[in-house]
């Protein structure tokens, strides 16, 4: 019988893990609730000092943001616009690979914060990153690249550490 | 056929009725007040109205009337039968069944059940289908100019005092509120301009064929000198025969002038100005005119220039801008054409962003070797006005109107403010036609 070896609270692979975990699961987490918000105007009554709507009756326009499902946007319409025009990217994946994008941000950012799955869900984490890679190496955008090239990197790093993993709900 | 007179067309029970109103109107102030307690019953009801006049600017308040909410038009008067069929039917199709009549006085002695008339006719008219539907008891809104003589206008006032009824006059800007928050908030309140030194105004349309009318539609020429039009020509370009109208001064100039009296608060103190018909060889008013009024402000002397052309559109549009040390606030019907500078050395206007009176632009990229002059200003920060107008530019006037029917507020223009603002333009006319500097006095009513 082997017995797991006994890995101390606050060992540095410990906290360099933890501490990736907490980065990448919130970088992915806000990053597909972000996909739900929009930034839009809505109009109110223009109110004086005290507090009372304006004797002109004016009405103002004022710009918020706003969360909800009926915002969702997997990508900005300049990239989908791009991506629709790639011959090398199957057009009949873009739509469930959008309708999926959030949610899958979202869930495997709530996997690694809660430490369900660490080790799927950081995979998993790569794959989108390096799928989304793909798109915008053919599309020339190289910043984006990179930008994401520092994600996976993150991610393997992470997955180098994992056996350091502590506070979880499930060990894998 | 001729002009309908002040007396003529008025029943034995409306002329009590308007007496009666005028002996109480003279001391009850009525173009500053609602009227009294016998419109009571007004308040809750849709008010019945005549249409008189429906050519362009009729056809525009028709088309603001009909979104506005318990109002109905009853009755609709044109001279010419082409835009009365024509209106009949639009208000038709929009579920209004409305009796048509060619003369005002007809109008007036078989409708017995109105509240107001709305006046769009030509300017020489509006003095007389004024004071007739005064005289009749009817509450008036009536579109600017009040007149093309200033007797006419004079007499248009004196009326509404006498008869106690309300009369609006189609100032429309007064009633907007984008106006009113950059009057009371932007340049009253926030004081954003500073020390007003300048103004400045324009209004610039390309040169444009002149209007036309269907052959078969023509008007017989026994009922065109009727009215005193010579021929149809005439009739249909009214606005550029010194008999008719006051020219592009008066129609375009009209409103933003009043604009500079509105903002400032007052009226100027003289007037030099240039213009001619250079251009145009069958109209008889000038074509371009370039005017300076000099307003004593309380805080020194602000010169205001307003610029009118109607052989070019280039220059920006129409707007009215007024300059300070601290900045220039400019404000056009028109959301895309206001804005707002603020001068370097101002204040800072934070307070007035949270406070929703503007927002701030985005800065420009800086260009490089755009500045080919070491003395030259740096580009100033530009500012918006958040303020949105979900309503035709004349609705808010109108309803402003109907308010005021139904006691609910004052008028925002009525006819006694109307003719100081209107009285500087004719000083105007006056100065381009003597060639020389014109002082204004106070107008005497």
């Amino acid at each position: 019988m082997s017995t797991s070896p006994v890995i101390p609270v606050f060992n540095g692979r410990t906290l360099a893990f933890l501490s990736l975990r907490l980065w990448l699961g919130l970088r992915a987490l806000i990053t597909g609730v972000e996909k739900f918000s929009a930034r839009i105007t809505i109009q109110e009554p223009l109110l004086g000092a005290d507090g009372k709507a304006d004797p002109s009756g004016a009405i103002i326009e004022i710009e918020r943001k706003v969360y909800g499902l009926s915002h969702y946007n997997a990508l900005p319409d300049s990239l989908r616009t791009k991506f629709a025009e790639e011959p090398l990217l199957p057009a009949f994946l873009m739509s469930p690979f959008c309708a999926v994008l959030g949610p899958a941000l979202i869930i495997l950012g709530l996997f690694l914060l809660v430490g369900v799955a660490s080790r799927f869900a950081l995979f998993a984490m790569g794959v989108l990153y390096t799928v989304l890679t793909v798109g915008l190496m053919l599309i020339g955008q190289d910043a984006g690249v990179s930008w994401l090239a520092i994600h996976v990197g993150l991610v393997a790093l992470a997955l180098s550490l994992a056996d350091a993993n502590r506070y979880t709900v499930t060990r894998a | 056929m001729s002009l309908p007179t002040p007396a003529s067309g008025l029943s034995r029970r409306r002329f009590l009725a308007s007496s009666t109103g005028a002996a109480l109107a003279l001391a009850a102030a009525p173009s500053l007040f609602a009227v009294g307690t016998g419109e009571t019953a007004a308040r809750d009801r849709p008010l019945r109205l005549a249409m008189i006049g429906f050519g362009a600017q009729g056809r525009v308040l028709v088309e603001a009337l009909l979104k506005v909410p318990d109002v109905r038009i009853v009755a609709l008067c044109d001279m010419w039968d082409y835009a009365r069929v024509y209106g009949e039917r639009l208000l038709k199709s929009n579920g209004l069944e409305v009796t048509g009549y060619r003369d005002v006085e007809e109008l007036l002695a078989k409708e017995k059940d109105l509240d107001a008339a709305i006046i769009a006719t030509p300017d020489v008219f509006h003095a007389p289908h004024t004071i007739a539907c005064l005289r009749a008891g009817l509450h008036v809104y009536c579109e600017k100019m009040m007149s093309n003589t200033v007797e006419g206008a004079r007499s248009m006032v004196v009326a509404m005092r006498e008869t106690g009824r309300l009369l609006q006059i189609g100032h429309q800007r007064r009633s907007n509120p984008r106006y009113l928050v950059t009057r009371d908030r932007v340049l009253g309140e926030a004081r954003l301009a500073g020390r007003i030194t300048g103004a400045q105004a324009q209004w610039n349309r390309a040169v444009s064929e002149d209007l036309g009318w269907p052959k078969k539609a023509a008007i017989p020429a026994d009922v065109l000198a009727a009215y005193g039009y010579p021929d149809m020509h005439t009739f249909r370009n009214w606005r550029w025969f010194k008999k008719f109208g006051g020219g592009p001064l008066s129609d375009l100039g009209a409103h933003q002038i009043d604009v500079f009296n509105w903002f400032l608060g007052r009226l100027p103190s003289t007037v030099i100005a240039s213009g001619g018909n250079d251009f145009y060889k069958n109209h008889e008013w000038f074509d371009n005119a370039m005017v300076i009024y000099e307003f004593p402000l309380a805080e020194g002397t602000a010169r205001a220039f307003y610029q009118v052309q109607t052989t070019t559109s280039s220059g920006g549009g129409y707007w009215e801008q007024f300059m300070g040390n601290e900045g220039t606030v400019r404000i056009s019907e028109n959301p895309n054409s206001t804005v707002f500078y603020r001068e370097a050395a101002a204040p800072s206007w934070e307070e007035w962003v949270r406070k929703n009176y503007l927002r701030a632009n985005a800065a420009p990229a800086p260009e490089p070797g755009a500045k080919v002059d070491a003395r030259e200003t740096a580009a100033l920060a530009t500012y918006r006005l958040p303020v949105v107008t979900n309503k035709a530019i004349h609705q808010y006037h109108l309803e402003n109107f109907f308010q005021a029917i139904r006691g609910r507020t004052k008028l925002n223009c009525p006819a006694d403010e109307a003719f100081r603002s209107e009285y500087v333009i004719f000083k105007a006319i006056e100065a381009v036609e003597s060639r020389r500097l014109v002082t204004i006095e106070e107008p005497v009513i």
